[in-house]
């Protein structure tokens, strides 16, 4: 169920089944709110962090999950309730909204499986063949199945029949905003923590936008059945960093199913009922996500907050402006059920010829058109791309292809943002805007993959702000259009406020690697004696390429981060451009701190003399601020290029070895007399960190 | 003075019609499996079927540190034990031979025996395999029939039987005119070896024969190189071939070294090593036919010139690669495949049953690889002819800055070939940049 969600999530990351790894791993995806940054809710950062989580988890889609419902055998009914039971009216005071909150592995997927059993949503079967199915489906016409909700029906102790809604959180409760408006759409949450680890970064952040959200929170200390559990520690810590009243913690093990049932009776407690606004109120429904669906249209999911949607109404979205009119509703229980109707308090989805995504925006208002509200739930922001690239087909006859490809790709990506570029070196290609590098790296491997353009890409770049002496200021997405230092008063650029939190013996290590990013320290303190908090505010340059795979390789997998951007300040950047063979290769060009000039410059031209292959005479690699060199390199000439036998047996041999030489060669560029390979400008990549 | 066998008439007065080895009468005798009708009938053969025959004897005493050939090394196991495998050997390729169909009118016009040294297989069994060639596709009265022979592995008299039974080429592996080169490659044979082993060939005096050396050896100096050449030169070879040492994965060299870094010579100075073999040799009246092949006038290799235009041509035993209805077959590497392999063949199964012939596509590119490693070059209008103006056009473009930089020349209108020796050393950059030019052919542009 949500496993299934959980796993498909990582299909659909084309990073093949290094997706989820990746996504998890990757520091764009770990932007959260701070308590001290709680009045920044909202922010273009943090929308964009959000955007990306959709259209990153929505990649492809979703008739899936319309099609499993089919797919998966009815299981015997004295173990699930009907369908019709499933979804059945209860009064909004025996409806509870709620999600969970944890850190990856901290075990919510395996929870959400055992709250959709226990409560006879689904069996332990179904579940499985779900599962595979979605496997298969995945694997054979490359679709996706999304589940973001479940409709449970619950009998509690005191002999109600509930109506349960678990809300998912993005499968990693990385995207700041999407959680937000996940968790808006609830009244209460499950704070799950892993007894044997404790409170992470991210979690941390997610329990203060649930207190900001007014949640009840439900501490839920899991997997209390392993050895190395200590949940009295671990509640102690809740209590300390949180503030949160753990004296009535749930202990749970969600793999050995211990305490499934006392979690459903404290949701059923503890967990206030949504307000009654069924009746005299203006329609209001909460979007909190959005697919594309390559029949139906955009598939919306939401919460309606007052009012009530039917089948056919006239539907308008408050910040969009755009008016539909709803072809369905349902609910998913967990697969989807049709209804006529939902009021005030539910959940569900719908579909209305939607086209794109960014019709749709997570965080928008539903109202009716015939009598709209008069104001918009609160919280709505727009994504805005934080990292730009320049995207080149190797082929300049695929221009239109990327082109359709983009289009197509950003239907279900509201978070997409492209418009042509013109290169001279590269010819015709788009600019595009993305939420970060993992987001870019998708986005270019289902280009290819899935759309089968073969791309060059261009060095990443945060967007710089450029004071020209005449008083102007510009907007730099492109290290190229950097205008010259002649005209320049001064660079400005973005930074973020990054938040760690790590066992105090990687302290040091961590210190090492902000101060060597550029960072200045804002602040440390211990949370509990045994882990620290540091603070730093770093340039979103310096965190973008890999920072967070250095955290995590320094502080051996411990440490967790969370930051968010807080502005522009003015450094000392200069062009470092690159010089083959005497020519600028402007896709190669970067903007970098004066300080940092000499080292990137001296690793990049190092990483292009082995990437770009010997040609027939010497070429010099040069790194340059302006006609300053401040590195150089020098590819020598080929001497021989040749194979010395070639008889029966070493003929087709030969020949893949050519093919392969042939290929390569394909997926060069011409500059000026020098063959570069693709490779050469995604491993400008790499480098700035190899530098620092 | 001859015994046993000769199955081919090519030499003044040598038909002889002594008694066939017991495993020629199998292939006699026994009716042409596999859809192909009885080598006797002459309706059943075509003119497309090969004129050549390659033998892999996968037999030495040891295996040399670079080598990645399919080799079964010797070492030390006793004279029985040896015999029985070389017998045991020869029957399976008997029996392979015995069961491949294709047999031109004309009969074989080379037969090369390699591997391996085949110069350990005793003359008798040699003769076998020829008889099973002749009785199988016939064999051309003026067929060349070459084998490598090592060093420190023939006499005088194994040398005449081979002879005798209608060997008329060697291929020598010298490799190296200095004993501590010969030491590090791990040959089995010594300097003393070398100087008998040229004397043997002097003395013989064979219609034609090949000296090999290797240049690029660790530690090989330009001066070593330079004497190796005219040591070579001094012991009037009719062909010389001079072969730029390749390190192969997973062989003991591989582990040891790393191209281009010491003490292997540097690409610069491995490349002065082919300008200087190019031109000491051409000095001494070798024609540079092929990119490591050098021949005096009448003497190029035959049987390595039917790879290089693209002929078809039968191969028999381990990891041999044979080119017959476009399809390139090779046999497993390891004894046990082969045997399997043959087993198959015996069962009237097709062990490549599976394998398409190569596409226009690959015949193009075959062409264009193996004819540019030749002085003859590639004929563009052959080319057009099979290929289309496409494939041409392609060629053309692909080749025009490679003969501005004086990398290949048209010595006419309709031939291209690599120089000698500038072009030569950078084969695979122009055959590569030829093969991309030509990947991009829309296949309704190419000729059916």
């Amino acid at each position: 169920m949500l496993q299934s969600l959980h796993l498909s999530h990582t299909h659909q990351f084309s990073r093949v089944l290094q997706g989820t790894a990746r996504q998890a791993r990757h520091p764009i995806l770990h932007s959260s709110l701070f308590p001290w940054a709680r009045a920044l809710a909202g922010t273009a950062l943090s929308s964009r962090t959000r955007q990306g989580c959709s259209s990153l988890r929505q990649g492809r889609f979703q008739r899936a999950a319309f099609r499993t419902a089919v797919a998966v055998a009815a299981p015997p009914r004295e173990l699930v309730l009907p369908v019709e039971e499933k979804v059945k009216k209860v009064p909004p005071k025996y409806i509870r909204n709620f999600s969970i909150i944890a850190h990856i592995d901290h075990g919510k997927s395996t929870l959400a499986d055992q709250l959709l059993i226990q409560t006879k949503t689904v069996m332990d079967r179904e579940m499985q063949a779900q599962f595979l199915d979605g496997m298969d489906l995945e694997r054979e016409r490359g679709i996706t199945i999304k589940l973001n909700q479940a409709r449970m029906k619950y009998t509690a102790n005191d002999g109600q029949v509930y109506a349960l809604n678990l809300i998912d959180t993005p499968g990693h409760v990385d995207f700041n905003y999407e959680v937000s408006r996940s968790l808006a759409a609830c009244e209460g949450c499950l704070l799950v923590v892993d007894a044997a680890q404790g409170v992470e970064a991210q979690t941390l952040a997610n329990v203060y936008l649930a207190m900001e959200n007014d949640l009840e929170i439900i501490p839920v200390l899991n997997k209390i059945d392993l050895p190395g559990a200590e949940p009295e520690r671990v509640r102690r810590e809740i209590e300390e960093v949180l503030g949160l009243d753990c004296s009535r913690a749930i202990l749970a093990s969600a793999k050995a199913g211990i305490g499934i049932e006392d979690i459903l009776e404290a949701i059923v407690e503890r967990i206030p009922p949504p307000a009654d606004n069924i009746a005299d109120h203006e329609t209001r429904a909460l979007i909190f996500d959005s697919a594309y669906d390559p029949y139906r249209g955009v598939i919306v999911y939401f919460r309606v907050t007052d009012g009530e949607l039917n089948v056919g109404d006239r539907v308008m979205l408050m910040n969009t402006r755009k008016e539909h009119i709803i072809d369905e509703l349902g609910v998913l229980a967990p697969k989807p059920v049709n209804v006529d109707r939902l009021f005030a308090g539910e959940v569900g989805w719908l579909s209305a010829s939607i086209k794109a995504v960014a019709d749709a925006r997570v965080g928008d208002t539903i109202t009716l058109k015939k009598n709209p509200a008069s104001q918009a739930l609160p919280g709505y922001t727009e994504a805005k791309p934080m990292v730009f690239c320049g995207m080149f087909p190797s082929d300049g006859d695929q221009f239109e292809d990327l082109r359709e490809a983009l289009g197509k790709l950003q239907l279900n990506d509201s978070a997409l943002s492209f418009e042509p570029e013109v290169s001279s070196a590269m010819g015709f290609g788009f600019r595009c805007g993305f939420l970060g590098l993992l987001h870019m790296e998708i986005v270019q491997e289902r280009l290819e993959r899935e759309y089968d353009v073969d791309l060059i890409v261009t060095s990443p770049t945060v967007v710089y702000r450029c004071n020209l002496a005449k008083g102007e200021t510009m907007v730099v997405q492109n290290p190229t259009l950097l205008p010259d230092a002649g005209v320049r008063e001064s660079i400005e650029e973005p930074y973020c406020r990054m938040e760690i939190i790590t066992p105090k013996d990687f302290v040091g290590p961590l210190m090492e690697l902000s101060q060597a990013r550029r960072g200045d320290f804002v602040d440390m303190q211990f949370l509990t004696e045994a882990r620290t908090t540091l603070i730093y505010n770093l340039p979103l340059a310096e965190v973008v390429t890999d920072f967070f795979d250095e955290l995590k390789s320094r502080s051996r997998g411990y440490a967790s981060m969370e930051y968010h951007q807080i502005g522009y300040r003015k450094s000392d950047l200069v062009r470092l451009d690159i010089k083959i063979n005497n020519e600028t290769v402007d896709p190669l060009a970067q903007i970098v701190h004066r300080d940092a000039a000499f080292r990137v410059g001296k690793a990049l031209t190092g990483r292009l003399r082995e990437v770009i292959p010997r040609q027939q005479f010497k070429i010099p690699i040069q790194a340059a601020i302006g006609v300053k060199v401040v590195a150089s390199e020098n590819l020598s000439a080929m001497r021989k290029d040749v194979t010395a036998k070639c008889y029966g047996g070493d003929i087709s041999r030969k020949k893949k070895l050519l093919k392969k030489q042939a290929a390569g060669k394909k997926r060069m560029k011409m500059f000026g007399k020098v063959e570069v390979p693709k490779e050469a400008f995604t491993s400008i990549l790499k480098i700035n960190s190899d530098a620092a | 003075m001859r015994t046993g066998l000769r199955p081919v008439s090519f030499l003044p007065g040598s038909v002889t019609t002594a008694k066939l080895p017991p495993v020629c009468s199998l292939a006699v005798h026994n009716p042409l499996k596999q859809g192909c009708e009885s080598p006797q009938k002459a309706s059943s053969v075509s003119p497309a079927e090969p004129r050549s025959a390659y033998l892999h004897l996968p037999f030495c005493k040891r295996k040399c540190l670079y080598c990645d050939f399919a080799v079964l090394a010797l070492g030390s196991a006793p004279q029985e034990t040896i015999q029985s495998r070389f017998s045991s050997y020869t029957q399976l390729l008997l029996e392979e031979i015995g069961h491949t169909c294709g047999r031109h009118p004309a009969g074989l016009e080379t037969v090369f025996f390699g591997g391996g040294t085949p110069s350990l297989l005793p003359p008798q069994l040699l003769e076998q395999l020829l008889a099973g060639l002749d009785n199988q596709f016939g064999i051309a009265p003026d067929a060349e029939i070459s084998m490598e022979a090592d060093p420190g592995t023939f006499t005088a008299e194994s040398l005449s039987a081979y002879m005798r039974s209608g060997v008329n080429r060697f291929s020598v592996g010298i490799q190296a005119f200095q004993q501590s080169h010969l030491e590090r490659c791990g040959r089995s044979h010594d300097l003393h070896d070398v100087q008998a082993a040229l004397g043997l060939m002097q003395q013989a005096q064979p219609a034609s024969w090949s000296l090999d050396l290797i240049s690029g050896l660790p530690h090989l100096s330009m001066e070593d190189w330079r004497e190796s050449l005219e040591a070579a030169i001094a012991a009037q070879p009719p062909h010389i071939s001079t072969y730029d040492l390749q390190i192969e994965d997973k062989t003991p060299f591989a582990r040891l070294y790393r191209p281009g870094d010491a003490p292997l010579p540097a690409d610069s100075e491995a490349a002065d090593m082919y300008r200087l073999a190019s031109s000491l040799l051409c000095e001494a009246g070798y024609e540079h036919y092929e990119v490591s092949s050098f021949a005096l006038p009448g003497h190029r290799c035959r049987h390595n010139q039917v790879y290089w235009t693209s002929a078809p041509f039968h191969a028999f035993g381990m990891s041999a690669a044979s080119y017959q209805q476009g399809r390139r077959v090779t046999r497993p590497r390891a004894m046990q495949g082969y045997q399997s392999w043959v087993q198959a063949l015996a069962e009237e199964r097709d062990p490549a049953a599976s394998l398409e012939a190569d596409s226009l596509q690959d015949q193009l590119l075959d062409m264009i690889m193996l004819s540019m490693r030749t002085s003859d070059g590639l004929n563009l209008q052959q080319a057009e002819q099979r290929f289309g103006r496409a494939a041409r056009t392609a060629v053309e473009r692909a080749v025009a800055r490679h003969v501005e930089h004086g990398y290949v020349s048209f010595p006419e209108p309709d031939i291209i070939r690599l120089t000698d020796p500038e072009g030569f050393l950078i084969e695979n950059d122009v055959v590569s940049d030829i093969f991309a030019a030509v990947g991009q052919i829309p296949e309704h542009l190419q000729a059916s």
